[in-house]
């Protein structure tokens, strides 16, 4: 059983549903400032959609509480991803 | 909470009466040994469809143009005349490479022994998920129905090399085949999710479901090996489901991932197919390494030498097999600078290879050599697969690479790799664990005359083709003798067509001491080999629920000529005086 | 014989994973969940980045607003799945319940929103193959808002990703009312909950998907 489970208190799950909503606007904001250079944007939505993302992952699929060997089994394919695409990638830039 | 010391030693799941009606117990059946032997049935059919498939190609290599033997019975669209059509010569080598990767090799050593060893030698009753491995065997039956259907499409069958590459494997214009491709996509889809349903249950039983005092450590190398094996299906078949579904969509709804005209990238195909590719040749060659070891050992009558070295070779030619894939790509027309880095990293994969190669002879020497026909098999392995390694070295090398690839260099080294590595260790290893699965003995002396013949005529088929590729041969060809400069290699040709015949009929010999022997062959007795692993303790078959009582383990599998045995052998849950009992482990970290 | 919990892992294995079977065989299938959405998104990135020319803005073919409408519901299921999962260990059945069949409801709507934004796309012109001849959007492409070099492989791209990703969602929701009937049955407590965090781990990670697809798909 999760550790979670061995606690009196899960966490303020409507806290981090705030927090989503936030980001979610926010991102939209930022999606038609159109001054900011292309680059710049992409850093900042692809930051704000990750930032997301580890908070449904940590929170919602509970890895904050979990082992590190589950943790680890979860984020363990990631690297792979990263791989393929940045290869890929140097195909357009030689 | 925590587990007590009455759950060493519980009562396990084979005191149970079974029951079953015979649909549920050799039909749909949720027992791990029966989807074993299941897909063995199957893969051995699909190996020689594959293997028949590949005596029409060496029929029209060896002797273009002319008639062949019994080809009349062949349609019009596919061998007028017996003599066969350039279209079906490429749809044979196409469906050859298919069927022996995907439908023979592939579920030979994942389906077949992933599901029958696992359980029983890590000491559980069953995998994690008995309904879903029951599903995994039923829906690879139909993928490979669909991908036979392709021989009666209008178009013929694919004819795109079992790579599939695009634009040719989405442009009819060029290839002729419309239906034959679709079909090849999506039988390949259907298997890719028997794959990933074996795999989710290999990896969890591992983990989670080990005897007591089953460490990691202790686990036999056959185990490690599929474990691994099975992370890199978990991983990379979603890739290729991706990227045959991308080659689908291209074919049927207009989509332009691969057409080069309307934005898509041809490269794109062969990155996602090789990122998959490459990982999936691992995936053909581990198993195999993984058996031999613990063949190799028991018929030396010693240790593994270097079990620990052997279990971190696993996980590094694992963890590079991804980030080797360009080297199938070398004379694509991409990055120069990108293929500089996969030259780099494959020559690195070369050294755990080598270190398992060295392990294997460590343990052979001075060892009290028993050659067993599953021995022989295995040793024959080693030997082959350094060839075949050997050549892969040059290959690895860019500049070399130029020169021999796509030649027959290369189908030299695929079948040193995939024959005298792959499917010499299936052989050892079907003839290890048939006692186990059929409670019967294989035919020792057959076995024997099997394995040499399989051997001389293995050599002479696929050894000269390292010549034919350095003078220029090249792949998937219809007709050498169209080139002047290949006519002076049709004597060789020829020679390899003829050494191929006698090496197909010489598996007559297996599949006859195959069936005869699960009729008639010896009664096996509980431990035929003399071998320390788990499975080994319970009947030749084993109950349903495998174990009447939860083995306790005190070693690793490798304790032969043990000094503190009496026996020459030391089984892994035999407890001798010196042993403790495992303490009991915690629930969690 | 000894009585085996289980929420436990099994009680007889050496220390594996630390959770039960079934939860540990959930985070094994999202991995392989993972490398099937980077086949899909990892081309989108590749075709995008080695396109010969521009890219679509963001808004201009894509409706922005619905669709940020629809993450925010699904944002929304996300949290009701997991509260309804607080509520099945916390024993409150009939606040699982309720949580469990707002989730239901939300991820159908999502699926029901992308319906509808698929019906208003291809009705404009907006096709996996690229853009329909005398449509709207062709009208748009004439007069330069949409490139027509890219429009076959935005089409393409956006199609496959988000159309793998509402078939994922569908499974999800049909997974989720076959559980809400076994709840309905009193098959979960507060000492077996094993398919609710199951489908729930699911859940979760097909709502992260969506996370980074609406972003790079529709912001980008």
């Amino acid at each position: 059983m999760d550790d979670f489970a061995h606690r009196k208190q899960h966490p303020n799950y409507l806290l981090i549903w705030v927090y989503l909503f936030v980001l979610t606007i926010v991102e939209v904001a930022v999606a038609f400032l159109s001054h900011i250079p292309k680059n710049l944007l992409l850093l900042a939505l692809v930051f704000l959609a990750v930032w997301k993302a580890a908070l449904v992952g940590m929170y919602f699929m509970h890895l904050k509480f979990e082992s590190n060997r589950l943790r680890i089994l979860a984020v363990a394919p990631i690297p792979l991803a990263f791989i393929l695409v940045l290869a890929v990638i140097t195909e357009f830039r030689w | 909470m925590a587990t007590t010391a009455a759950t060493v030693g519980q009562v396990g799941h084979a005191g149970h009466v079974d029951d079953r009606s015979f649909l549920r117990k050799y039909i749909f059946s949720t027992d791990h040994k029966m989807i074993g032997i299941q897909f063995l049935i199957m893969s051995l059919i699909f190996l020689g469809l594959g293997g028949t498939l590949a005596m029409m190609m060496r029929w029209q290599l060896g002797f273009p143009g002319q008639a062949m033997p019994g080809g009349t019975i062949l349609p019009e669209t596919m061998a007028p005349g017996g003599i066969l059509l350039p279209e079906f010569y490429i749809s044979l080598v196409t469906m050859h490479g298919t069927f022996m990767v995907f439908f023979a090799i592939m579920p030979l050593l994942v389906g077949v022994f992933g599901n029958f060893l696992i359980p029983l030698k890590i000491g559980a009753p069953d995998m994690a998920f008995p309904r879903l491995n029951m599903m995994s065997f039923w829906v690879a039956v139909p993928a490979g129905l669909i991908m036979l259907a392709g021989f009666w499409a209008e178009g013929g069958h694919a004819g795109a090399g079992w790579t599939s590459y695009a634009p040719l494997s989405e442009a009819p214009e060029y290839s002729g085949v419309s239906l034959g491709q679709q079909l090849w996509c999506v039988s390949l889809i259907v298997l890719g999710l028997s794959s990933m349903l074996g795999a989710v249950n290999y990896i969890t039983t591992v983990i989670n479901m080990r005897a007591p005092g089953m460490t990691w450590f202790r686990l036999p190398l056959s185990i490690w090996a599929l474990f691994i094996t099975a992370i890199l299906v978990l991983l990379a078949i979603p890739i290729l489901a991706g990227g045959v579904i991308m080659l689908l969509f291209d074919q049927t709804i207009g989509t332009h991932f691969f057409k080069p005209a309307t934005g898509g990238q041809a490269l794109l195909w062969q990155h996602l197919f090789w990122f998959f590719g490459h990982p999936e040749v691992y995936i053909l060659i581990l198993p195999a390494m993984g058996f031999v070891s613990d063949i190799i050992a028991n018929g030396s009558r010693k240790p593994i030498f270097g079990y620990e070295s052997m279990v971190f070779a696993i996980m590094g030619i694992g963890f590079l097999g991804w980030i080797v894939w360009g080297h199938h790509m070398f004379q694509s027309g991409m990055n120069p600078t990108l293929g500089q880095t996969f030259m780099i990293s494959t020559l690195l994969i070369a050294v755990p290879s080598a270190i398992k190669t060295f392990n294997w002879m460590g343990t052979m020497w001075r060892g009290s050599l028993h050659f067993h026909v599953p021995m022989l098999h295995a040793v024959a392995f080693v030997a082959m697969f350094v060839i075949g390694g050997l050549s892969g070295v040059f290959m690895a090398s860019t500049p070399v690479d130029i020169y021999i690839h796509d030649t027959y260099f290369i189908v030299a080294h695929i079948h040193y790799v995939l024959f005298g590595g792959s499917l010499f260790a299936l052989f050892a290893a079907i003839t290890y664990w048939y006692p186990k699965m059929f409670g019967r003995m294989m035919n020792a002396f057959w076995g024997k005359v099997h394995f040499w013949l399989t051997f001389v005529f293995y050599n002479l088929t696929f050894f000269p083709m390292h010549q034919l590729g350095l003078q220029g041969h090249m792949r998937r060809i219809y007709d050498p003798t169209q080139y002047q400069f290949l006519q002076p290699l049709q004597p060789l040709n020829q020679f390899i067509s003829i050494a191929a015949f006698l090496l197909f009929a010489a598996q007559a010999i297996f599949a006859l001491n195959f069936i005869v022997s699960w009729f008639t062959g010896a009664k096996a007795e509980t431990n035929p080999w003399r071998d320390n692993a788990l499975e080994w303790t319970v009947p030749s078959p084993p109950p349903h629920g495998n174990f009447a009582v939860t083995p306790t383990v005190y070693r690793g599998p490798y304790e032969y000529s043990s000094p503190e045995a009496t026996e020459d052998y030391l089984p892994q849950d035999q407890r001798l005086p010196t042993d403790r009992v495992p303490a009991p482990k915690p629930a969690g970290d | 014989m000894a009585h085996v919990a289980v929420m436990e892992p099994p009680a007889a294995a050496e220390q594996g994973a630390g959770v039960y079977n079934e939860k540990l065989g959930m985070w094994i299938f999202l991995g392989s969940e993972v490398m099937f959405f980077t086949a899909l998104i990892g081309s989108y990135i590749i075709l995008r980045f080695g396109a010969q020319g521009p890219w679509a803005a963001p808004g201009v073919v894509l409706n922005v607003p619905v669709t940020a409408f629809n993450t925010f519901l699904l944002i929304c299921s996300s949290v009701s799945m997991v509260k309804a999962y607080a509520a099945v260990v916390d024993g409150d059945q009939a606040k699982f319940k309720m949580w469990l069949l707002l989730t239901i409801i939300a991820g159908a709507s999502f699926v029901g929103v992308q319906g509808y934004e698929y019906t208003h796309l291809i009705q404009d012109g907006f096709l996996p193959s690229g853009i329909r001849e005398g449509s709207e959007l062709a009208e748009k492409v004439a007069a330069g808002a949409v490139p027509e070099a890219t429009a076959g492989i935005y089409g393409s791209s956006f199609y496959i990703m988000t159309g793998f990703h509402g078939f994922h969602v569908t499974c999800g929701v049909v997974s989720m009312i076959w559980v809400y009937l076994k709840a309905l049955r009193g098959g979960y407590s507060s000492s077996d909950y094993r398919g609710v965090e199951v489908i729930g781990l699911y859940w979760h990670f097909v709502d992260l998907v969506w996370i980074i697809l609406f972003t790079i798909v529709y912001l980008v």
